[in-house]
């Protein structure tokens, strides 16, 4: 029994999307359960927590988790709420510590989850059993080259079938990276006050708003701001015309990806790219070699959003990896981390680095442009008569694109092809009865043992 | 969270008019950053100005950050030609989220002068809140509290350094588009 009519809500065929999906209560309520609760969703990256006690907070939907490498160098992932009367035992966003202790009465839980403290044990509890009051761990953890991944739910299938063909286009991002990809510690964390799939799929796939939404960015940043060049990413000065000829957006079951395939252009609106222009080419020879020519050439380099279902995208050029953390169905929050390649000279970093908080962070030159229009779609859908309107992706439909690689492309990066599978997944994902069926196959006949996998590193 | 750079010992004292002087100069300042004359507030830095705003990371006191081989994360850490394209942007006419006009408010106060080691250029704190309201109610408020390095030059107070700390960790607000 479905509780919506789904294809009333998302009409694939005629992409029209109902604008109830951004504002109705029991929509995003069962979009927790649905979505949040049963896919795999990103929490980190092994940099961030290199020693034993490093731990980063971060939200699985909008539950509160903490992940935290132990002292025998396993990562885990936990509820952040104490068992015994829920408080949270940690406050703080990341660091290094011994113990999580509550702020309450003060329990205290080792690196591992195990309840190690309990104030007054021997007086007030006869025989307390401790092993029953861990904190209580996310069903499942697993990481695909160091990018970290929990999931809720026990029969949901493993991350590398979740990814699926997704994982040949994060393989540009991970196995290209020299010495490995490198997170920034912290992340810019910025609260705006619309739908969470809004900027989801603004960043997977919309090359459509860039030069207007972001009009007075584009003409003081990069390539244009510096009279290099008067079109970025194809794109014409003030939005005069568009070369779609060297950009495909690919749809995958599950995930998206979109692509300028020209090897370089993620570095376009930078104000300084030739350093990192020149360390693309030193490292080009090797990615070849790894990952052969299509993406050595075409990828390696090239703007490229990666969008992960539901709310993470792995940003090439641009050098972010953006979570978007539901709060509400009218709220939530953006966190943005910086990456690069491990292997970089110090300077290239801070070249990368300065572009994300330039571009990006939260006093961005862009990121301050696409906050407004999010609100405006979300909120005014508290109107029933505008609630009733559809949003409409139809650019694109039905052109396809030449691609050698996974999934169907459709040409250009002014098309809302990616925006389009965004949309059917996420309906997709609301009806799918089983875990399983969110990545569009049936669950296997025999019920799968959970196998919660731990992560070692010696 | 001070800058270590900016913790300074004072050298000597501060003469009454300098300090008046120095209020004005930042109630100008503001002023000038309300009425949005962004090429006039320009004028007020100097070329060689460095301006930061640090993210206050929420770490346990007893804690250090988790390891990274990045530097520190700043949501601005421009000099004078970052500054100069922030003050660009906003002269595009092309930022449609400031049209209709953005109505700014800007309260400086809390003003704290110090000598260093400099002979004319001061340390001076201040604290601030910040407001904009937009169209209807799209009311955003900031607070928190600048280190400044302020020189006297034969042209007036110039702004040589500035490092802005806000008291929130999560921002709440669509941007932080606007100089603080
Ligand atoms: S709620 Fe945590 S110790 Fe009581
Ligand atoms: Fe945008």
């Amino acid at each position: 029994m479905k509780k919506f009519n789904y294809q009333e809500l998302v009409d694939s065929e005629q992409a029209l999307q109902k604008r109830s999906i951004f504002w109705e209560p029991a929509i995003y309520e069962e979009e927790l359960k649905q979505i949040f609760n049963r896919c795999w969703l990103f929490l980190g990256h092994e940099s961030q927590l290199p020693q034993p006690g490093d731990f980063i907070r971060t939200y699985m939907g909008e539950d509160d988790v903490i992940v935290v490498r132990g002292k025998d160098k396993v990562i885990r992932a936990f509820l952040n709420a104490c068992t015994h009367r829920g408080n949270k035992v940690c406050q703080a966003e990341g660091g290094n510590t011994r113990s999580f202790t509550c702020s309450y009465h003060g329990w205290s839980f080792n690196t591992e989850g195990e309840l190690a403290g309990v104030p007054l044990e021997k007086e007030i509890y006869d025989n307390l059993p401790r092993e029953r009051f861990g904190l209580v761990p996310v069903a499942r953890l697993e990481s695909y080259k160091g990018l970290l991944f929990g999931c809720f739910s026990e029969s949901a299938p493993s991350l590398i079938e979740y990814l699926g063909d997704i994982a040949w286009y994060i393989d540009v991002v991970t196995d290209s990276a020299e010495g490995g990809l490198e997170v920034v510690g912290a992340p810019y964390k910025t609260e705006i006050p619309g739908n969470w799939k809004l900027p989801v799929e603004n960043a997977i796939g919309d090359g459509y708003h860039v030069a207007w939404a972001h009009a007075g960015a584009m003409s003081v940043v990069g390539a244009i701001g510096s009279g290099r060049s008067d079109n970025v990413l194809g794109i014409t000065a003030n939005n005069m015309g568009v070369d779609q000829s060297g950009a495909v957006e690919i749809v995958m079951n599950t995930h998206t990806v979109l692509t300028t395939l020209d090897g370089q252009s993620g570095y376009a609106l930078y104000d300084h790219p030739e350093p990192v222009l020149a360390h693309l080419e030193k490292n080009r020879p090797r990615v070849i070699e790894k990952l052969g020519e299509l993406r050595g050439r075409q990828l390696y380099g090239s703007e490229t959003h990666i969008g992960v279902f539901p709310n993470v995208q792995i940003i090439q050029g641009l050098n972010f990896i953006r979570i978007i953390h539901p709060k509400g169905p009218g709220k939530f929050e953006v966190w943005t981390y910086a990456m690069c390649e491990r292997g970089m000279p110090d300077a290239t970093k801070e070249i990368i680095h300065d572009h994300v908080r330039q571009t990006f962070g939260p006093a961005g030159l862009l990121e301050g442009d696409d906050g407004d229009f999010v609100e405006a779609i979300t909120h005014s859908a508290a109107g029933y008569a505008t609630r009733q309107m559809q949003g409409f992706l139809g650019m694109g439909m039905g052109r396809k694109a030449p691609w050698d690689g996974p999934g169907e492309a459709s040409p250009g990066l002014v098309n809302e092809a990616c925006q389009r599978g965004f949309y059917d997944q996420w309906r997709r994902t609301m009806e799918a009865d089983n875990a399983y069926e969110v990545i569009g196959q049936t669950a296997p006949v025999a019920p799968v043992t959970a196998v919660v996998k731990e992560l070692r590193h010696g | 969270m001070a800058n270590a750079e900016l913790k300074l010992a004072p050298t000597a004292p501060v003469s009454f008019e300098q300090e008046y002087a120095i209020g004005k100069f930042l109630s100008m300042e503001a002023r000038v950053l309300d009425e949005e004359r962004y090429p006039e507030w320009l004028e007020l830095l100097t070329e060689d100005i460095r301006y930061q705003m640090p993210v206050a990371i929420s770490t346990y006191r007893r804690a250090r950050q988790g390891s990274t081989t990045l530097k520190p994360l700043f949501i601005i850490d421009d000099g004078f030609p970052g500054l100069k394209q922030r003050a660009d942007r906003e002269a595009t006419g092309l930022v449609w989220l400031n049209d209709p006009a953005t109505r700014h408010l800007r309260i400086i106060t809390n003003i704290e002068v110090e000598t260093t080691d400099t002979p004319n250029e001061f340390l001076v704190r201040s604290k601030f809140m910040i407001f904009r309201g937009r169209r209807d109610k799209d009311i955003a408020s900031h607070a928190g509290w600048r280190e400044d390095i302020l020189r006297q030059t034969p042209q007036g107070w110039r702004i040589a350094r500035r490092v802005v700390h806000l008291i929130e960790r999560v921002v709440i607000d669509k941007n932080l588009n606007m100089f603080f």
